[in-house]
Protein backbone atom coordinates (compact mmCIF):
# COMPACT_ATOMS: atom_id res chain seq x y z
CA UNK A 1 0.00 0.00 0.00
CA UNK A 2 2.86 2.34 0.73
CA UNK A 3 4.58 1.58 -1.70
CA UNK A 4 1.40 2.31 -4.13
CA UNK A 5 0.82 5.75 -2.59
CA UNK A 6 4.29 6.48 -2.91
CA UNK A 7 4.60 6.04 -6.72
CA UNK A 8 1.09 7.46 -7.12
CA UNK A 9 2.49 10.83 -5.55
CA UNK A 10 6.00 10.53 -7.37
CA UNK A 11 3.82 10.35 -10.75
CA UNK A 12 2.02 13.64 -9.67
CA UNK A 13 4.69 15.07 -8.82
CA UNK A 14 5.63 17.67 -12.01
CA UNK A 15 2.02 19.40 -12.27
CA UNK A 16 3.76 20.79 -8.34
CA UNK A 17 7.18 21.05 -8.82
CA UNK A 18 8.89 23.26 -11.61
CA UNK A 19 12.41 23.25 -10.65
CA UNK A 20 14.69 21.35 -12.44
CA UNK A 21 17.36 20.65 -10.10
CA UNK A 22 14.54 18.72 -7.69
CA UNK A 23 14.27 16.25 -11.15
CA UNK A 24 17.83 16.30 -11.44
CA UNK A 25 17.78 14.72 -7.68
CA UNK A 26 15.00 13.00 -7.66
CA UNK A 27 16.17 10.66 -11.32
CA UNK A 28 19.54 10.75 -8.97
CA UNK A 29 17.99 8.78 -6.15
CA UNK A 30 15.94 6.52 -8.48
CA UNK A 31 18.85 5.63 -10.26
CA UNK A 32 20.74 4.54 -6.67
CA UNK A 33 17.45 3.07 -5.63
CA UNK A 34 17.84 0.81 -8.16
CA UNK A 35 21.12 -0.07 -8.34
CA UNK A 36 21.19 -0.15 -4.52
CA UNK A 37 18.31 -2.88 -4.37
CA UNK A 38 20.09 -4.75 -7.02
CA UNK A 39 22.85 -4.69 -4.24
CA UNK A 40 20.73 -6.40 -1.95
CA UNK A 41 19.57 -9.53 -4.03
CA UNK A 42 23.84 -10.35 -4.17
CA UNK A 43 23.43 -9.40 -0.36
CA UNK A 44 20.57 -11.99 0.40
CA UNK A 45 22.55 -15.40 -0.14
CA UNK A 46 25.63 -13.32 1.87
CA UNK A 47 28.09 -12.01 -1.03
CA UNK A 48 28.40 -8.24 -0.19
CA UNK A 49 29.65 -6.53 -3.84
CA UNK A 50 32.31 -3.68 -3.00
CA UNK A 51 32.56 -3.33 -6.94
CA UNK A 52 28.73 -2.96 -7.74
CA UNK A 53 29.49 0.39 -9.53
CA UNK A 54 31.81 -1.09 -12.12
CA UNK A 55 28.97 -3.53 -12.92
CA UNK A 56 27.21 -0.35 -13.58
CA UNK A 57 29.93 1.03 -15.55
CA UNK A 58 30.11 -2.49 -18.03
CA UNK A 59 26.35 -0.93 -18.92
CA UNK A 60 26.71 2.14 -19.06
CA UNK A 61 30.02 2.47 -21.56
CA UNK A 62 28.88 -0.54 -23.84
CA UNK A 63 25.83 1.57 -24.19
CA UNK A 64 27.37 4.90 -24.65
CA UNK A 65 29.95 3.35 -26.68
CA UNK A 66 27.27 1.61 -29.20
CA UNK A 67 25.52 4.51 -30.14
CA UNK A 68 28.38 6.75 -30.09
CA UNK A 69 30.51 5.29 -32.17
CA UNK A 70 28.15 2.81 -34.05
CA UNK A 71 25.33 5.14 -33.80
CA UNK A 72 22.50 2.66 -32.77
CA UNK A 73 19.58 4.07 -31.27
CA UNK A 74 20.23 4.38 -27.89
CA UNK A 75 16.42 2.85 -27.21
CA UNK A 76 18.46 -0.04 -28.40
CA UNK A 77 21.96 0.29 -26.89
CA UNK A 78 20.44 0.12 -23.12
CA UNK A 79 19.34 -3.19 -23.05
CA UNK A 80 22.22 -4.35 -24.90
CA UNK A 81 24.28 -2.41 -21.92
CA UNK A 82 22.74 -4.69 -19.46
CA UNK A 83 22.96 -7.99 -21.64
CA UNK A 84 26.48 -7.42 -21.64
CA UNK A 85 26.74 -6.54 -18.10
CA UNK A 86 24.94 -9.70 -17.32
CA UNK A 87 27.23 -12.04 -19.47
CA UNK A 88 29.98 -10.44 -17.79
CA UNK A 89 28.30 -10.71 -14.54
CA UNK A 90 27.85 -14.81 -15.22
CA UNK A 91 31.18 -15.48 -16.51
CA UNK A 92 32.88 -13.90 -13.40
CA UNK A 93 29.86 -15.56 -10.87
CA UNK A 94 30.82 -18.84 -11.87
CA UNK A 95 34.72 -18.59 -10.30
CA UNK A 96 33.61 -16.01 -7.41
CA UNK A 97 30.63 -18.12 -5.99
CA UNK A 98 33.75 -19.75 -4.65
CA UNK A 99 34.51 -16.98 -2.43
CA UNK A 100 32.75 -16.04 0.62
CA UNK A 101 32.19 -14.07 3.27
CA UNK A 102 34.97 -10.83 3.14
CA UNK A 103 36.82 -12.81 0.48
CA UNK A 104 34.12 -12.04 -1.75
CA UNK A 105 33.65 -8.73 -0.92
CA UNK A 106 37.28 -8.21 -1.43
CA UNK A 107 37.56 -9.72 -4.82
CA UNK A 108 34.97 -7.94 -5.81
CA UNK A 109 36.72 -4.64 -4.70
CA UNK A 110 39.35 -5.57 -7.13
CA UNK A 111 37.49 -6.46 -9.63
CA UNK A 112 35.71 -3.13 -9.61
CA UNK A 113 38.94 -1.64 -9.26
CA UNK A 114 40.45 -3.80 -12.66
CA UNK A 115 37.68 -3.00 -14.69
CA UNK A 116 38.54 0.65 -13.86
CA UNK A 117 41.85 0.37 -15.11
CA UNK A 118 41.06 -1.61 -18.37
CA UNK A 119 38.48 0.78 -18.87
CA UNK A 120 41.50 3.80 -18.59
CA UNK A 121 43.60 1.00 -21.38
CA UNK A 122 40.77 1.72 -23.92
CA UNK A 123 41.24 5.69 -23.01
CA UNK A 124 40.95 6.54 -26.43
CA UNK A 125 37.33 5.29 -26.63
CA UNK A 126 36.46 5.99 -23.14
CA UNK A 127 37.37 9.94 -22.76
CA UNK A 128 40.58 8.68 -20.54
CA UNK A 129 39.85 10.50 -17.41
CA UNK A 130 38.08 13.38 -18.71
CA UNK A 131 35.09 11.14 -19.13
CA UNK A 132 33.13 10.22 -22.31
CA UNK A 133 31.14 12.87 -23.75
CA UNK A 134 28.66 13.50 -26.71
CA UNK A 135 26.56 10.49 -25.93
CA UNK A 136 23.12 10.56 -27.85
CA UNK A 137 20.44 11.40 -25.30
CA UNK A 138 17.09 9.73 -24.77
CA UNK A 139 14.84 12.15 -25.03
CA UNK A 140 15.51 15.59 -26.11
CA UNK A 141 14.65 18.71 -23.90
CA UNK A 142 13.54 19.08 -20.42
CA UNK A 143 13.69 16.73 -17.88
CA UNK A 144 10.27 15.24 -17.25
CA UNK A 145 10.20 12.49 -19.76
CA UNK A 146 13.48 11.44 -17.83
CA UNK A 147 11.91 11.95 -14.52
CA UNK A 148 8.94 9.38 -15.52
CA UNK A 149 11.30 7.00 -17.56
CA UNK A 150 13.88 6.69 -14.14
CA UNK A 151 10.30 6.43 -12.10
CA UNK A 152 8.88 3.25 -14.54
CA UNK A 153 12.47 1.94 -14.68
CA UNK A 154 12.69 2.13 -10.84
CA UNK A 155 9.07 0.56 -10.13
CA UNK A 156 9.81 -2.39 -13.22
CA UNK A 157 13.33 -3.17 -11.80
CA UNK A 158 12.04 -2.98 -8.05
CA UNK A 159 8.76 -5.57 -8.99
CA UNK A 160 11.09 -7.63 -10.77
CA UNK A 161 13.86 -7.45 -7.87
CA UNK A 162 11.07 -8.16 -5.22
CA UNK A 163 9.43 -11.10 -7.20
CA UNK A 164 13.17 -12.39 -7.44
CA UNK A 165 13.99 -12.65 -3.53
CA UNK A 166 9.99 -14.07 -2.42
CA UNK A 167 10.15 -16.27 -5.43
CA UNK A 168 11.63 -19.99 -4.90
CA UNK A 169 15.06 -19.08 -5.80
CA UNK A 170 15.30 -16.01 -3.13
CA UNK A 171 14.37 -18.58 -0.49
CA UNK A 172 17.26 -20.79 -1.50
CA UNK A 173 19.82 -17.86 -1.68
CA UNK A 174 18.49 -17.10 2.04
CA UNK A 175 18.72 -20.67 2.76
CA UNK A 176 22.28 -20.77 1.24
CA UNK A 177 23.23 -17.73 3.39
CA UNK A 178 22.37 -19.45 6.37
CA UNK A 179 24.24 -22.68 6.35
CA UNK A 180 25.47 -23.69 2.70
CA UNK A 181 26.43 -27.24 4.14
CA UNK A 182 22.51 -27.58 4.91
CA UNK A 183 21.11 -25.86 1.69
CA UNK A 184 23.76 -28.43 -0.43
CA UNK A 185 22.44 -31.27 1.33
CA UNK A 186 19.01 -30.86 0.88
CA UNK A 187 20.01 -30.10 -3.05
CA UNK A 188 20.68 -26.25 -3.62
CA UNK A 189 23.53 -25.90 -5.79
CA UNK A 190 25.08 -22.80 -4.31
CA UNK A 191 27.30 -22.11 -7.44
CA UNK A 192 23.95 -22.43 -9.77
CA UNK A 193 22.20 -20.28 -7.27
CA UNK A 194 25.02 -17.42 -6.78
CA UNK A 195 25.34 -17.37 -10.28
CA UNK A 196 22.14 -16.70 -11.34
CA UNK A 197 21.49 -14.02 -8.64
CA UNK A 198 24.33 -12.30 -10.04
CA UNK A 199 23.04 -12.20 -13.53
CA UNK A 200 19.96 -10.64 -11.85
CA UNK A 201 21.43 -8.28 -9.95
CA UNK A 202 23.90 -7.11 -12.71
CA UNK A 203 21.67 -6.78 -15.49
CA UNK A 204 19.20 -4.44 -13.72
CA UNK A 205 22.59 -2.26 -12.44
CA UNK A 206 23.85 -2.64 -16.03
CA UNK A 207 20.36 -1.21 -17.51
CA UNK A 208 19.78 1.83 -14.84
CA UNK A 209 23.97 2.70 -15.28
CA UNK A 210 23.25 2.92 -19.47
CA UNK A 211 19.97 4.90 -18.61
CA UNK A 212 22.33 7.32 -16.38
CA UNK A 213 24.81 7.57 -19.10
CA UNK A 214 22.00 8.30 -21.68
CA UNK A 215 20.42 11.00 -19.33
CA UNK A 216 24.02 12.77 -18.18
CA UNK A 217 25.54 12.25 -21.41
CA UNK A 218 28.70 12.20 -20.14
CA UNK A 219 30.37 9.62 -18.21
CA UNK A 220 34.10 9.44 -16.42
CA UNK A 221 35.54 6.67 -14.23
CA UNK A 222 34.62 8.90 -10.64
CA UNK A 223 31.19 7.94 -11.54
CA UNK A 224 31.65 4.31 -11.17
CA UNK A 225 35.19 4.17 -8.55
CA UNK A 226 35.58 2.63 -5.51
CA UNK A 227 33.69 5.27 -3.58
CA UNK A 228 30.82 5.02 -5.94
CA UNK A 229 30.46 1.33 -4.95
CA UNK A 230 31.57 2.01 -1.07
CA UNK A 231 28.17 4.70 -1.46
CA UNK A 232 26.17 2.06 -2.65
CA UNK A 233 26.88 -0.28 0.26
CA UNK A 234 26.63 2.46 2.64
CA UNK A 235 22.72 3.44 1.60
CA UNK A 236 22.40 -0.27 1.68
CA UNK A 237 23.32 -0.58 5.21
CA UNK A 238 22.04 2.55 6.89
CA UNK A 239 18.45 1.91 5.36
CA UNK A 240 18.97 -1.82 6.91
CA UNK A 241 20.25 -5.09 5.15
CA UNK A 242 17.27 -7.33 6.22
CA UNK A 243 14.57 -5.43 4.32
CA UNK A 244 13.42 -5.04 0.75
CA UNK A 245 12.59 -1.66 1.55
CA UNK A 246 16.10 -0.83 3.46
CA UNK A 247 17.88 0.06 0.49
CA UNK A 248 15.23 2.51 -1.10
CA UNK A 249 14.82 4.35 2.63
CA UNK A 250 18.65 4.28 2.74
CA UNK A 251 19.74 5.95 -0.72
CA UNK A 252 16.07 8.33 -0.07
CA UNK A 253 17.53 9.19 2.73
CA UNK A 254 21.22 9.66 2.17
CA UNK A 255 20.50 11.83 -0.86
CA UNK A 256 17.91 13.69 0.56
CA UNK A 257 20.00 14.65 3.86
CA UNK A 258 22.55 16.74 2.21
CA UNK A 259 20.05 18.39 -0.63
CA UNK A 260 17.97 19.97 2.96
CA UNK A 261 20.75 20.83 4.04
CA UNK A 262 22.65 22.18 1.42
CA UNK A 263 24.22 25.67 3.14
CA UNK A 264 26.16 23.57 4.68
CA UNK A 265 28.42 23.76 1.73
CA UNK A 266 32.09 22.11 2.71
CA UNK A 267 31.00 21.02 5.70
CA UNK A 268 28.07 18.23 4.47
CA UNK A 269 30.49 15.38 5.23
CA UNK A 270 30.21 15.99 8.76
CA UNK A 271 27.05 15.87 8.48
CA UNK A 272 26.99 12.69 5.92
CA UNK A 273 29.68 11.27 8.95
CA UNK A 274 27.49 12.07 11.41
CA UNK A 275 24.36 10.17 10.13
CA UNK A 276 25.89 7.19 9.83
CA UNK A 277 27.42 7.24 13.50
CA UNK A 278 24.22 7.65 14.85
CA UNK A 279 22.54 5.22 13.00
CA UNK A 280 25.47 2.52 13.99
CA UNK A 281 24.73 3.37 17.57
CA UNK A 282 20.81 4.33 17.50
CA UNK A 283 19.22 1.55 14.97
CA UNK A 284 21.66 -1.26 14.77
CA UNK A 285 19.15 -3.17 11.96
CA UNK A 286 19.36 0.24 9.93
CA UNK A 287 16.30 2.56 9.75
CA UNK A 288 14.18 0.45 8.94
CA UNK A 289 14.93 -1.49 12.09
CA UNK A 290 13.59 2.30 13.39
CA UNK A 291 10.38 1.54 12.53
CA UNK A 292 9.62 -1.93 14.28
CA UNK A 293 11.49 -0.83 17.02
CA UNK A 294 8.75 2.18 17.20
CA UNK A 295 6.23 -0.69 16.39
CA UNK A 296 6.94 -2.96 19.08
CA UNK A 297 7.30 0.11 21.70
CA UNK A 298 3.56 1.47 20.54
CA UNK A 299 2.30 -2.86 20.88
CA UNK A 300 3.93 -2.32 24.07
CA UNK A 301 1.41 0.49 25.14
CA UNK A 302 -2.12 -0.85 24.06
CA UNK B 1 73.54 -1.46 -13.97
CA UNK B 2 72.22 1.66 -12.92
CA UNK B 3 68.75 0.46 -13.70
CA UNK B 4 68.52 -2.50 -12.03
CA UNK B 5 69.98 -0.26 -8.75
CA UNK B 6 67.20 1.91 -9.06
CA UNK B 7 64.61 -0.71 -9.89
CA UNK B 8 65.99 -2.86 -6.56
CA UNK B 9 65.86 0.44 -4.03
CA UNK B 10 62.43 1.38 -6.01
CA UNK B 11 60.70 -1.67 -4.99
CA UNK B 12 62.66 -2.01 -1.06
CA UNK B 13 60.89 0.99 -0.86
CA UNK B 14 57.44 0.55 -2.41
CA UNK B 15 57.19 -3.08 -0.91
CA UNK B 16 58.41 -1.82 2.78
CA UNK B 17 56.17 0.97 3.02
CA UNK B 18 53.16 -1.16 1.59
CA UNK B 19 53.83 -3.73 4.45
CA UNK B 20 54.07 -0.93 6.91
CA UNK B 21 50.49 0.58 5.74
CA UNK B 22 49.26 -2.88 5.54
CA UNK B 23 50.78 -4.44 8.74
CA UNK B 24 48.23 -1.81 10.97
CA UNK B 25 45.08 -2.80 8.56
CA UNK B 26 45.96 -6.69 8.93
CA UNK B 27 46.60 -6.63 12.70
CA UNK B 28 43.14 -4.42 13.19
CA UNK B 29 41.31 -7.23 11.05
CA UNK B 30 42.74 -9.96 12.44
CA UNK B 31 42.73 -9.26 16.25
CA UNK B 32 39.27 -7.05 15.89
CA UNK B 33 37.83 -8.74 12.78
CA UNK B 34 36.62 -4.96 11.84
CA UNK B 35 37.80 -3.61 8.25
CA UNK B 36 38.87 -0.65 8.68
CA UNK B 37 38.85 1.73 5.91
CA UNK B 38 39.81 4.65 7.13
CA UNK B 39 43.47 3.58 7.53
CA UNK B 40 44.53 5.01 4.44
CA UNK B 41 43.14 8.04 6.15
CA UNK B 42 44.27 7.69 9.00
CA UNK B 43 47.94 7.27 6.28
CA UNK B 44 47.02 10.41 5.49
CA UNK B 45 46.65 12.07 8.32
CA UNK B 46 49.64 11.20 9.60
CA UNK B 47 51.58 12.47 7.01
CA UNK B 48 49.41 16.05 7.50
CA UNK B 49 50.24 15.85 11.26
CA UNK B 50 54.26 15.45 10.38
CA UNK B 51 54.12 18.27 7.68
CA UNK B 52 52.04 20.97 9.77
CA UNK B 53 54.54 19.92 12.84
CA UNK B 54 57.72 20.11 10.69
CA UNK B 55 56.55 23.08 8.88
CA UNK B 56 54.29 25.25 10.70
CA UNK B 57 55.82 24.90 13.89
CA UNK B 58 59.62 24.23 12.53
CA UNK B 59 60.05 20.98 14.55
CA UNK B 60 63.06 19.04 13.57
CA UNK B 61 61.71 16.45 10.75
CA UNK B 62 62.85 13.87 12.41
CA UNK B 63 61.19 14.73 15.80
CA UNK B 64 57.93 15.40 14.34
CA UNK B 65 57.89 12.10 12.06
CA UNK B 66 58.05 10.55 15.95
CA UNK B 67 56.14 13.32 17.40
CA UNK B 68 53.20 12.43 14.27
CA UNK B 69 53.60 8.55 15.38
CA UNK B 70 53.04 8.86 18.75
CA UNK B 71 49.80 11.78 18.05
CA UNK B 72 48.35 8.88 15.66
CA UNK B 73 48.55 6.00 18.26
CA UNK B 74 46.84 7.90 20.59
CA UNK B 75 44.15 8.19 17.83
CA UNK B 76 44.22 4.96 17.48
CA UNK B 77 43.46 4.16 21.21
CA UNK B 78 40.87 6.79 21.07
CA UNK B 79 39.18 5.12 17.95
CA UNK B 80 39.17 1.39 19.28
CA UNK B 81 37.86 2.09 22.87
CA UNK B 82 35.26 4.74 21.71
CA UNK B 83 34.27 3.67 17.28
CA UNK B 84 35.24 0.04 17.21
CA UNK B 85 35.38 -1.57 20.64
CA UNK B 86 31.04 -1.67 20.22
CA UNK B 87 31.40 -3.73 17.19
CA UNK B 88 34.16 -6.61 17.54
CA UNK B 89 33.54 -8.59 14.66
CA UNK B 90 30.24 -6.83 13.17
CA UNK B 91 31.21 -6.66 9.74
CA UNK B 92 28.96 -4.60 8.56
CA UNK B 93 28.62 -1.68 11.58
CA UNK B 94 32.74 -1.50 11.79
CA UNK B 95 32.49 -0.70 8.06
CA UNK B 96 30.13 1.74 8.40
CA UNK B 97 32.16 3.58 11.06
CA UNK B 98 35.28 3.80 8.88
CA UNK B 99 33.78 5.25 6.33
CA UNK B 100 32.41 7.86 8.43
CA UNK B 101 35.49 8.53 9.88
CA UNK B 102 36.94 8.92 6.58
CA UNK B 103 34.52 11.54 5.74
CA UNK B 104 35.59 13.65 8.98
CA UNK B 105 39.37 12.97 8.44
CA UNK B 106 39.52 13.96 4.73
CA UNK B 107 36.92 16.92 4.89
CA UNK B 108 39.04 18.02 8.72
CA UNK B 109 41.94 18.18 6.65
CA UNK B 110 40.49 19.81 3.32
CA UNK B 111 39.06 22.27 5.58
CA UNK B 112 41.98 23.03 7.80
CA UNK B 113 45.43 22.76 5.47
CA UNK B 114 43.42 23.15 2.51
CA UNK B 115 43.25 20.88 -0.95
CA UNK B 116 46.47 22.03 -2.21
CA UNK B 117 49.32 19.56 -2.97
CA UNK B 118 52.21 19.85 -0.09
CA UNK B 119 55.60 17.81 0.27
CA UNK B 120 57.50 17.95 3.10
CA UNK B 121 61.00 18.39 3.42
CA UNK B 122 63.41 15.68 2.50
CA UNK B 123 64.67 13.84 5.82
CA UNK B 124 68.00 13.47 4.23
CA UNK B 125 68.95 15.00 1.24
CA UNK B 126 71.93 14.33 -1.64
CA UNK B 127 73.18 11.56 -3.72
CA UNK B 128 74.80 8.63 -3.21
CA UNK B 129 77.46 6.97 -5.33
CA UNK B 130 78.70 3.62 -5.18
CA UNK B 131 80.46 2.96 -7.97
CA UNK B 132 79.06 5.11 -11.12
CA UNK B 133 75.66 4.26 -9.78
CA UNK B 134 74.11 6.98 -8.18
CA UNK B 135 71.15 6.50 -5.83
CA UNK B 136 69.05 9.02 -4.29
CA UNK B 137 70.07 9.33 -0.68
CA UNK B 138 66.37 10.00 0.35
CA UNK B 139 64.82 6.85 -1.25
CA UNK B 140 67.54 4.50 0.12
CA UNK B 141 66.98 6.11 3.40
CA UNK B 142 63.11 5.68 2.85
CA UNK B 143 63.66 2.02 2.05
CA UNK B 144 66.52 1.38 5.09
CA UNK B 145 64.11 3.19 7.88
CA UNK B 146 61.16 1.00 6.17
CA UNK B 147 63.36 -2.41 6.45
CA UNK B 148 64.49 -1.49 9.89
CA UNK B 149 60.89 -1.00 11.18
CA UNK B 150 59.83 -4.22 9.59
CA UNK B 151 62.55 -6.01 11.63
CA UNK B 152 61.34 -4.31 14.89
CA UNK B 153 57.44 -4.83 14.22
CA UNK B 154 58.62 -8.87 13.17
CA UNK B 155 60.62 -9.45 16.51
CA UNK B 156 58.25 -7.65 18.93
CA UNK B 157 55.40 -9.77 17.50
CA UNK B 158 57.58 -12.91 17.78
CA UNK B 159 59.35 -12.14 20.86
CA UNK B 160 57.63 -10.25 23.15
CA UNK B 161 54.70 -11.58 24.99
CA UNK B 162 52.19 -8.65 23.74
CA UNK B 163 53.15 -9.59 20.46
CA UNK B 164 52.56 -13.41 21.46
CA UNK B 165 48.96 -12.53 22.90
CA UNK B 166 48.30 -10.98 19.42
CA UNK B 167 48.89 -13.58 17.77
CA UNK B 168 46.69 -15.85 19.73
CA UNK B 169 44.25 -13.52 19.56
CA UNK B 170 44.52 -13.40 15.82
CA UNK B 171 44.26 -17.25 15.43
CA UNK B 172 41.19 -17.66 18.39
CA UNK B 173 40.11 -14.73 20.73
CA UNK B 174 37.85 -16.51 22.32
CA UNK B 175 40.42 -19.26 23.32
CA UNK B 176 42.88 -16.70 23.71
CA UNK B 177 40.53 -14.93 26.22
CA UNK B 178 40.31 -18.22 28.26
CA UNK B 179 43.90 -18.09 28.84
CA UNK B 180 43.69 -14.89 30.77
CA UNK B 181 44.63 -12.28 27.40
CA UNK B 182 43.13 -9.36 27.69
CA UNK B 183 41.84 -9.18 24.35
CA UNK B 184 40.91 -5.25 24.61
CA UNK B 185 44.53 -4.36 25.82
CA UNK B 186 46.02 -6.15 23.02
CA UNK B 187 43.44 -4.66 20.57
CA UNK B 188 43.83 -0.87 21.43
CA UNK B 189 48.01 -1.78 21.44
CA UNK B 190 47.48 -3.41 17.77
CA UNK B 191 45.48 -0.72 16.86
CA UNK B 192 47.94 2.10 18.19
CA UNK B 193 50.75 0.28 16.93
CA UNK B 194 48.79 0.21 13.07
CA UNK B 195 48.41 3.85 13.54
CA UNK B 196 51.84 4.75 14.54
CA UNK B 197 52.79 2.53 11.73
CA UNK B 198 50.55 3.83 8.88
CA UNK B 199 52.07 7.62 10.07
CA UNK B 200 55.34 6.61 9.51
CA UNK B 201 54.81 5.69 6.26
CA UNK B 202 52.68 8.51 5.49
CA UNK B 203 55.29 10.89 6.52
CA UNK B 204 57.63 9.08 4.42
CA UNK B 205 55.79 8.67 1.35
CA UNK B 206 54.84 12.37 1.48
CA UNK B 207 58.22 13.71 1.87
CA UNK B 208 59.36 11.21 -1.05
CA UNK B 209 56.13 11.85 -3.13
CA UNK B 210 53.55 14.56 -2.01
CA UNK B 211 50.66 15.04 0.30
CA UNK B 212 47.17 15.37 -1.06
CA UNK B 213 44.15 14.97 0.77
CA UNK B 214 43.53 11.78 -1.66
CA UNK B 215 46.40 9.36 -1.21
CA UNK B 216 45.22 7.54 1.23
CA UNK B 217 42.85 5.80 -0.95
CA UNK B 218 46.01 4.69 -2.93
CA UNK B 219 47.68 3.40 0.03
CA UNK B 220 44.16 1.87 1.35
CA UNK B 221 43.81 -0.28 -1.65
CA UNK B 222 47.49 -1.64 -2.18
CA UNK B 223 47.35 -2.85 2.10
CA UNK B 224 44.01 -4.64 1.29
CA UNK B 225 45.71 -6.05 -1.79
CA UNK B 226 48.91 -7.36 0.21
CA UNK B 227 46.49 -8.41 3.20
CA UNK B 228 44.39 -10.62 1.07
CA UNK B 229 47.01 -11.64 -1.05
CA UNK B 230 48.82 -13.15 2.08
CA UNK B 231 45.48 -13.88 3.67
CA UNK B 232 43.60 -12.84 6.42
CA UNK B 233 44.51 -13.25 9.85
CA UNK B 234 48.74 -14.06 8.86
CA UNK B 235 50.41 -11.38 10.09
CA UNK B 236 53.95 -12.84 8.86
CA UNK B 237 52.36 -13.69 5.82
CA UNK B 238 52.36 -9.76 5.10
CA UNK B 239 55.99 -9.72 4.57
CA UNK B 240 55.55 -11.72 1.76
CA UNK B 241 52.57 -10.35 0.18
CA UNK B 242 54.21 -6.66 0.53
CA UNK B 243 57.31 -7.66 -0.96
CA UNK B 244 54.88 -9.48 -4.22
CA UNK B 245 52.97 -6.56 -4.68
CA UNK B 246 56.03 -3.73 -4.29
CA UNK B 247 58.34 -5.69 -6.68
CA UNK B 248 55.07 -5.55 -9.07
CA UNK B 249 54.57 -2.06 -8.91
CA UNK B 250 58.34 -1.20 -9.15
CA UNK B 251 59.08 -3.47 -12.42
CA UNK B 252 55.79 -3.14 -14.06
CA UNK B 253 55.53 0.40 -14.91
CA UNK B 254 58.76 0.26 -16.67
CA UNK B 255 57.51 -1.94 -19.30
CA UNK B 256 53.89 -0.54 -19.64
CA UNK B 257 51.32 2.06 -18.52
CA UNK B 258 50.09 2.23 -14.70
CA UNK B 259 46.46 1.14 -16.17
CA UNK B 260 48.10 -2.14 -17.16
CA UNK B 261 50.19 -2.67 -14.56
CA UNK B 262 46.93 -1.97 -12.23
CA UNK B 263 44.86 -4.39 -14.10
CA UNK B 264 47.94 -6.90 -14.08
CA UNK B 265 48.01 -6.99 -10.06
CA UNK B 266 44.58 -7.01 -9.48
CA UNK B 267 44.41 -10.32 -11.96
CA UNK B 268 47.39 -11.99 -10.35
CA UNK B 269 45.33 -11.15 -6.57
CA UNK B 270 41.67 -12.26 -8.33
CA UNK B 271 43.14 -15.63 -9.94
CA UNK B 272 45.18 -16.53 -6.74
CA UNK B 273 42.06 -15.88 -4.36
CA UNK B 274 40.03 -18.29 -6.83
CA UNK B 275 42.67 -20.42 -6.54
CA UNK B 276 42.96 -20.64 -3.30
CA UNK B 277 40.02 -18.54 -1.58
CA UNK B 278 41.80 -18.30 1.91
CA UNK B 279 45.05 -16.48 0.59
CA UNK B 280 48.50 -17.39 0.62
CA UNK B 281 48.84 -18.04 4.15
CA UNK B 282 44.99 -17.58 5.53
CA UNK B 283 42.50 -19.00 7.34
CA UNK B 284 38.63 -19.02 5.71
CA UNK B 285 36.98 -16.75 8.09
CA UNK B 286 33.44 -16.70 8.44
Amino acid sequence: MIYLATVVILAFLPIFVKSPYTYHILILTFVYITATSSLRTLAISGQVSMGHAAFMSIGAYTSAVLARYVGWSPWLTMPLGALATMLVAVLVGFPFSRVRTIYFSMVSLFFGIGILSINSIFGKYTGHINGMIGIPPLFIGSRIPYYFFFLALMVVCLIVLWRFETCRIGVCLKAIDQSREVAASIGISETKFRVLAMGVSCFVVGLVGAGYAHYNMVISYSSFNLSASINMLVYMLIGGIVSFAGPIIGTAVLFMIPEIFRQLKEYTPFLFAGILILVVFVMPQGVVGLFDQIRSLVNKKE
Amino acid sequence: MEIIVEIIINAILLSSMYVLAASGFALVLSIMGVLNFAHGAIYMVGGYACYQLAIEYGLNPWLSLFLAAGIMALFGLFLERFCFRPFYGDFFSSVIISIALIFILQTSINLTVGVHVRSLPAFVSGMFKVGGVSVSMERLFTAVIGVSLLFALTLFIRKSKTGQQMLAVAQNSEGAALQGIRIHRVAAIAMALGCALAAVAGSLMGAVFDLNTFMGDLILVKAIQVVILSGIGSIGGVLIGGLIIGTLDSVLPLYTTPAITQTIGLTIIIVLLLIRPQGLFGREMD
